[in-house]
């Protein structure tokens, strides 16, 4: 999306509140807003631990954890394309980068600049497929996410690689360390514990959000999307504009994988299995058109915390936890519906 | 006759093994309206990539105020002062006007290419009155909300505020209601009228005989006729050479 307030051209101007309404319906931030403040009120409601400091803070080591991920989708998805191989790059960078450092003297350091060059490697050659070989994305991710979870799982032997030597390590630290808000003690009894992963969730969805809206590469990112022979006729470097977002969420993935094997102590080659799946469900719920052109990191950020509170909630108030799928898939098509409606109303101009 | 702009001469194109074209020279003046005309897979159509820098061509030249230039891509084009405004591929439905107007030449200050949105909107707020655009419309107004005459206009105006010397129009006024298309029509006569020259191109040929100034006529990949007038030809001779008619005869 752009940042620009808009509003449709036909007839006499109308009233300010009404004018003011209209562009509110047409922003697509709108739907999944209302529908996180809906959630929040009924499982707080049915179940008062829910909004509880302890659960907010373990709700959300999670979940900005996959929404990292989700945040590179977004600009990527913005532009046209899709990556099915991200859950396999999260996997797998974090065996690379374990592998690194138990078979050989490498510090954790230098094994995780390798490691993460290996995901940008992985992110150019999905690139360089898609625009160089002009084969879709959805072909294109599907063969890398087998390769990539193949690579991994012949690399380790199919067992975990242990992690817990990150100890207390500045860069373990950096990645995944936490502070205490207002609590005492080991466990922050009282407070509320903030794991550094949030921090990077927050500057990095902040970043992306200015690049998107404010910036020319921006604008860049929605033309190749939204009109790509458009944007190519007036010069947009479209290929590398789509180069560079599949080495950013083929990063973005990398980076996760490793967060998250820091955090569990181990890195497992099956690890991010179907993560693929629930990233572009989060986008998409937050707004993001699946077929590009339109884009919010806002309406990501609203997505990421509908899904992981929604898995969240719905344990914490008693329906069982297998259950989930259906609640996502319902919310799924329910977004798409309005998303729909809201696009038809707002290039209706009603 | 005054100095052409622009002069394509004895351009060749292939496509593998097909011909697309075959020697062809044209040339525009300053202030002048160069209707191009031809039937499906006559050629204009790769004419007007190969100038705008969209698709290389094979041999030939082509010379803009005088000086051989090499359009190897739209920028270069563009740089050149070559403006093409395609009939669907013009614009991005899902941007602002503003935003669709400066799109590859937009105008940044600060870090990370921030754009200065005041700058570009006050341009096109000029801009939109301008090219005629009298309603009410604000610059940050998507482009999906406007209608096909106005997403025109707002092409049109994007030539003229970079100042192109050379406008091209693929088939401006295809779906176009009856108003819309004479709307388009005037802001092609202005575009002449501040000295821009511009080709242009379309299947109606009653709209070609209102707007133009001078017709060629190509033809299987070759320029058959390219001196017509629209005050001595008549649509039925026009048409004639377009099929090859007027051979058979």
């Amino acid at each position: 999306m752009t940042d620009e307030k808009t509003s449709a051209p036909t007839g006499a101007a109308p009233p300010r509140e009404v004018d003011f309404l209209r562009r509110l319906s047409a922003t697509p931030e709108l739907g999944p807003a209302i529908l996180l403040i809906v959630m929040l009120v009924v499982f707080t409601a049915i179940n008062p631990a829910f909004i509880s400091l302890n659960n907010i803070s373990n709700a959300l080591t999670f979940t900005v954890e996959l929404g990292l991920i989700a945040l590179g989708m977004t600009l990527l998805m913005t532009s046209g394309e899709f990556d099915l191989s991200v859950g396999s790059v999260f996997g797998f960078t974090a065996v690379v980068m374990w592998t690194l450092i138990n078979s050989t003297a490498l510090g954790m350091p230098l094994a995780f600049l390798i490691a993460m060059s290996v995901a940008l490697a992985i992110g150019a050659i999905n690139g360089f497929f898609v625009t160089r070989l002009k084969i879709p994305s959805f072909l294109v991710t599907l063969g890398m996410l087998l390769v990539v979870r193949g690579s991994a799982l012949w690399l380790t032997s199919g067992f975990p690689q242990r992690t817990w030597d990150a100890g207390e390590q500045w860069l373990a630290e950096w990645l995944v360390g936490d502070f205490c808000i207002g609590g005492a003690g080991d466990f922050c009894t009282g407070g509320l514990r903030v794991y550094m992963s949030l921090i990077w969730f927050v500057l990095i969805a902040a970043l992306l959000h200015y690049v998107l809206t404010r910036t020319r590469f921006g604008n860049w990112i929605q033309a190749t999307g939204g009109n790509p022979a458009a944007a190519r006729n007036r010069g947009v470097p479209i290929r590398r504009v789509k180069m560079l977002l599949f080495m950013l969420t083929s990063a973005l993935a990398g980076l996760t994988g490793i967060i998250s094997s820091i955090r569990v102590s181990a890195a497992n080659p099956n690890s991010g299995t179907t993560y693929e799946l629930e990233v572009i469900a989060m986008v998409v719920i937050g707004g993001t058109a699946l077929m590009g052109g339109r884009g919010t990191i806002l309406g990501t950020v609203l997505g990421v915390l509908i899904l992981r509170l929604m898995r969240n909630g719905i344990v914490l108030i008693g329906v069982p936890g297998l259950a989930y799928n259906i609640f996502i898939g319902a919310i799924i098509l329910g977004m798409m519906a309005l998303h729909s409606a809201l696009e038809r109303r707002h290039n209706e101009g009603t | 006759m005054t100095t052409p702009i622009v002069e394509m001469r004895g351009i060749e194109k292939f496509y593998g093994r097909i011909h697309a074209l075959r020697g062809v020279n044209l040339h525009v003046s300053k202030g002048e309206i160069v209707g191009l005309l031809g039937d499906n897979g006559a050629g204009k159509s790769t004419l007007i990539k190969v100038l705008s820098g969209a698709v290389p061509f094979t041999s030939g030249e082509i010379l803009i105020n005088g000086r051989t230039v090499e359009l190897n891509t739209t920028n270069d084009a563009i740089d050149a002062g070559v403006e093409t405004i395609y009939q669907d591929s013009a614009l991005v439905p899902q941007l602002s006007i503003a935003r669709n107007l400066f799109l590859g030449r937009e105008i940044t200050r600060g870090p990370l290419g921030r754009l200065d949105q005041g700058q570009m909107n006050a341009v096109a707020s000029d801009l939109l009155r301008r090219v005629g655009i009298t309603k009410n419309i604000p610059p940050t107004t998507p482009i999906s909300s406007l209608s096909g005459g106005e997403r025109q206009a707002v092409a049109i105006a994007r030539a003229m505020y970079f100042d192109s010397e050379i406008i091209i129009l693929d088939e401006p006024t295809n779906n176009l209601g009856v108003a819309e298309t004479q709307g388009v029509l005037n802001f092609v006569r202005d575009a002449r009228d501040k000295g821009h020259a511009c080709i242009f191109i379309a299947h109606n040929i009653h709209h070609v005989f209102q707007v133009v100034d001078r017709m060629v006529v190509m033809r299987r990949g070759e320029v058959v006729a390219d001196d017509l007038s629209p005050k001595t030809s008549t649509i039925q001779d026009v048409e004639d050479i377009i099929t090859g008619e007027h051979m058979a005869a």
